[in-house]
């Protein structure tokens, strides 16, 4: 046969293509004997505090599963991809990932950004995207997942609490994005149900060190709740000099993002003690399922292990319900797994009973209101079974199954 | 009355906490015009110094007061050695050293003590004011910044060092010729204005916590003040201080504290376009 120039570009435009479409029609995992699965987090930089522990809770989920037989006969295979606190990286190894590892699962993304970020890149190339940290609720869409609590399933159980115990006047001080306006919202739409009132929103830059003007313009609104959603390190100082200022024990703090960065151990007890927060899990949680847990944590990672919070947990619960949804759908395909989690299947773990809730795409669980003492925290009420907010009924992939913005809480 | 006083209270740490952060920097650029881009670091690196030696068991007034400006110090004296001396005359060179003596300062703390927040918690209780409170260890804090700027002043007018500093200042080659050894007192220069920097460091420690990026929040607003002080060596960035801290303090509290930061950089702007030299050119005349 005589190779012309533009039968041979035709041709291997031909093969190149059949390649490119047979890499996608023949998965990677139909013929090995493992799957693969996408730890993508922040393992250095300024976020690893929340990026170690939850990967580290998809490696026990990992091995827990593996120890048991494995997934459909085959054995899971955790890769893991370092974020670095950089946004950048998330589309890159998201598409690492999807293309050259073929994992059937991607898990991470923690912060908004990072999420943002990460789930257009799943989206297309369809590989369904778990996402395992608290959040400011809203994310209904088909691809992703949400396996821990969304906005209105902390906020509403937190402020029915303390508007009910605590008082009505409510001030927040926030730090200054995205979430904490969104959960700035929250506490309107809360004072207007439970007639309480919101005296101030006051947002502050995220380096910020010095609360001086911010802790007198609380003393001189009086309220009964400080609802605090300050973020990252500079903004510890906040409780510093509340603590300092003498106003800890006068003054309740709530909060639905502290110790999510384990705040309770990094300041001293002196200027924590009394903070109320609530999440889906922590650490002292008193059930059977829990000590099972944490025996995997310790033998993983040793005594010394980071504290496991509310935000971390994630990264254990979100790979358990994926893999209880493999093991019901009989298959990796994401159409086939995807069904199973929309048709609502329940999982019991250490944080109690989790149902994924098909609507909205996120999971009904119970939430637990917990303070803190000495730095360890206690139970002050649980609340059973809070089911993700529908905005409204515009969260529902079934009926909008083309649905990718973010949702907003409205007063 | 008793808002009037947390009102006062602000206020007052406002132009400290510049104050305290800047007395290094004004000392190192005031005297040597040496732009030190790692000031940041030098504050943050009296933080750990205190934070480290106190979790050892060190008093925590020993581990402020002597143990974070001995540390810096020394730190100072080898960053001199090393890198400044070899630098003198050349603004841009050294900027740029600085910057990247900064870069290494944050990566190698990063590196040995994690990137995490450390602190200790801030000493001495609090005193109310009526219905409000106020932290004792911020009233102190208060006061040992005016007590460094005091004695800096002093120092400078008062002492035969102070007499030889600004003489090496003003002419560095007839100092020379007077017998001074002018490397001698750059590098002793250096290594007080490092030592201060630790010292603010050590004193933020309580009330901010220490992380090895904090430098970062610091050093723009030193700068800010010190440029914007001019010439005069401490009184001018302390009178930058006075009029830049109520500004920030008042519009945070009465507005937001985006709008309190918003303004203090655009009063500095102003400033610098009707004094291009710093406010203490007024009474320096623009020296």
């Amino acid at each position: 046969m005589k190779l012309s120039r533009r039968t041979f570009l035709a041709s291997s435009a031909a093969i190149s293509a059949a390649s490119i479409a047979g890499s996608f029609a023949d998965r990677a995992w139909a013929a090995s004997d493992t799957v693969a699965i996408a730890s993508l987090h922040d393992l250095s930089g300024p976020l690893d505090i929340y990026g170690v522990p939850s990967n580290l809770c998809m490696k026990v989920a990992v091995e827990e599963i593996n120890a048991a037989g494995g997934l459909l006969g085959k054995k899971v295979e955790l890769k893991v991809y370092d974020g670095q606190s950089d946004i950048t990286k998330y589309p890159q190894y998201a598409q690492k990932a999807a293309l050259n590892d073929r994992v059937v699962m991607v898990q991470g993304a923690l912060s908004g950004a990072a999420r943002e970020a990460t789930r257009p890149v799943l989206r297309k190339y369809k590989i369904p995207f778990i996402y395992g940290s608290f959040y400011e609720g809203g994310l209904c869409e088909k691809n992703s997942f949400c396996v821990n609590t969304g906005g209105n399933q902390q906020v509403v159980p937190l402020l029915e609490w303390s508007f009910k115990n605590l008082g009505k006047k409510l001030y927040y001080i926030a730090s200054d994005y995205n979430a904490p306006r969104n959960f700035g919202i929250w506490n309107h739409v809360m004072a207007k149900r439970q007639g309480g009132e919101v005296l101030a929103d006051d947002y502050y830059p995220l380096d910020v060190t010095d609360f001086t003007a911010a802790i007198a313009k609380i003393q001189a609104a009086k309220p009964d709740i400080v609802h605090s959603c300050l973020v990252g390190g500079p903004a510890m100082s906040f409780y510093r000099q509340w603590a300092a200022a003498g106003m800890l024990k006068k003054i309740p703090i709530i909060s639905i993002v502290f110790a999510a960065g384990n705040e309770h151990e990094v300041l001293a007890p002196e200027e924590t003690d009394g903070v109320i927060v609530a999440y889906n899990y922590f650490q002292e949680l008193d059930t059977s399922k829990n000590k099972e847990f944490l025996a995997k944590v310790e033998a993983l990672a040793g005594k010394n292990h980071p504290y496991i919070n509310g935000e971390v947990f994630g990264g254990y619960s979100g790979v358990m319900l994926w893999a209880e949804a493999v093991k019901r759908a009989g298959s990796f395909e994401r159409e086939a797994v995807l069904a199973v989690l929309e048709s609502g299947i329940r999982w019991e773990g250490p944080a109690g009973v989790m149902t994924t809730d098909g609507p909205t795409h996120n999971t009904t669980q119970d939430v637990h209101i917990i303070t803190v003492k000495n730095r360890v925290w206690s139970l002050i009420e649980k609340r059973e079974q809070i089911p993700p907010d529908t905005y409204g009924g515009k969260c529902n992939v079934f009926t909008n199954p083309n649905q990718t913005d973010f949702l907003m809480p409205q007063i | 009355m008793d808002q009037f006083v947390i009102l006062c209270f602000a206020v007052v740490n406002s132009i400290a906490l510049l104050a305290l952060i800047s007395l290094g920097l004004a000392i190192i650029f005031g005297m040597m015009r040496v732009i030190n881009f790692a000031h940041g670091e030098f504050v943050m690196l009296g933080g750990y110094a205190t934070v480290i030696a106190n979790h050892a068991g060190v008093n925590l007034w020993l581990s402020m007061l002597v143990v974070a400006p001995m540390v810096v110090g020394m730190i100072g004296a080898v960053v001199e050695l090393l890198i400044i001396r070899r630098l003198y005359g050349h603004l841009v060179t050294t900027m740029l050293a600085t910057w990247g003596l900064s870069l290494f300062l944050i990566g190698a703390v990063t590196a040995v003590f994690g990137n995490t927040t450390m602190g200790v918690s801030a000493p001495l209780g609090n005193i109310p004011v009526g219905a409000y409170s106020i932290g004792a260890y911020q009233l102190l804090l208060i006061a040992i910044t005016a007590l460094l700027v005091v004695c800096s002043l002093l120092a400078l007018h008062w002492t035969k060092y102070g007499l030889i500093a600004r003489a090496a200042m003003q002419n560095s080659e007839m100092a020379t010729t007077l017998g001074i050894d002018c490397d001698r007192v750059y590098a002793a220069t250096f290594i007080i204005g490092a030592a201060i920097s630790g010292l603010a460091g050590a004193l933020l420690a309580p009330i901010s916590g220490v992380l090895p990026h904090m430098g970062a929040a610091y050093v723009a607003r030193a700068f800010v003040t010190v440029i914007s002080g001019g010439g005069a060596l401490i009184t001018g960035f302390l009178s930058a201080a006075t009029i830049l801290g109520p500004v920030e303090a008042l519009l945070s509290y009465f507005a937001t504290p985006v709008v309190g930061q918003a303004s203090l950089l655009l009063l500095a702007v102003i400033i610098l376009r009707l004094f291009p030299t710093g406010v203490s050119s007024l009474w320096t005349g623009g020296r």
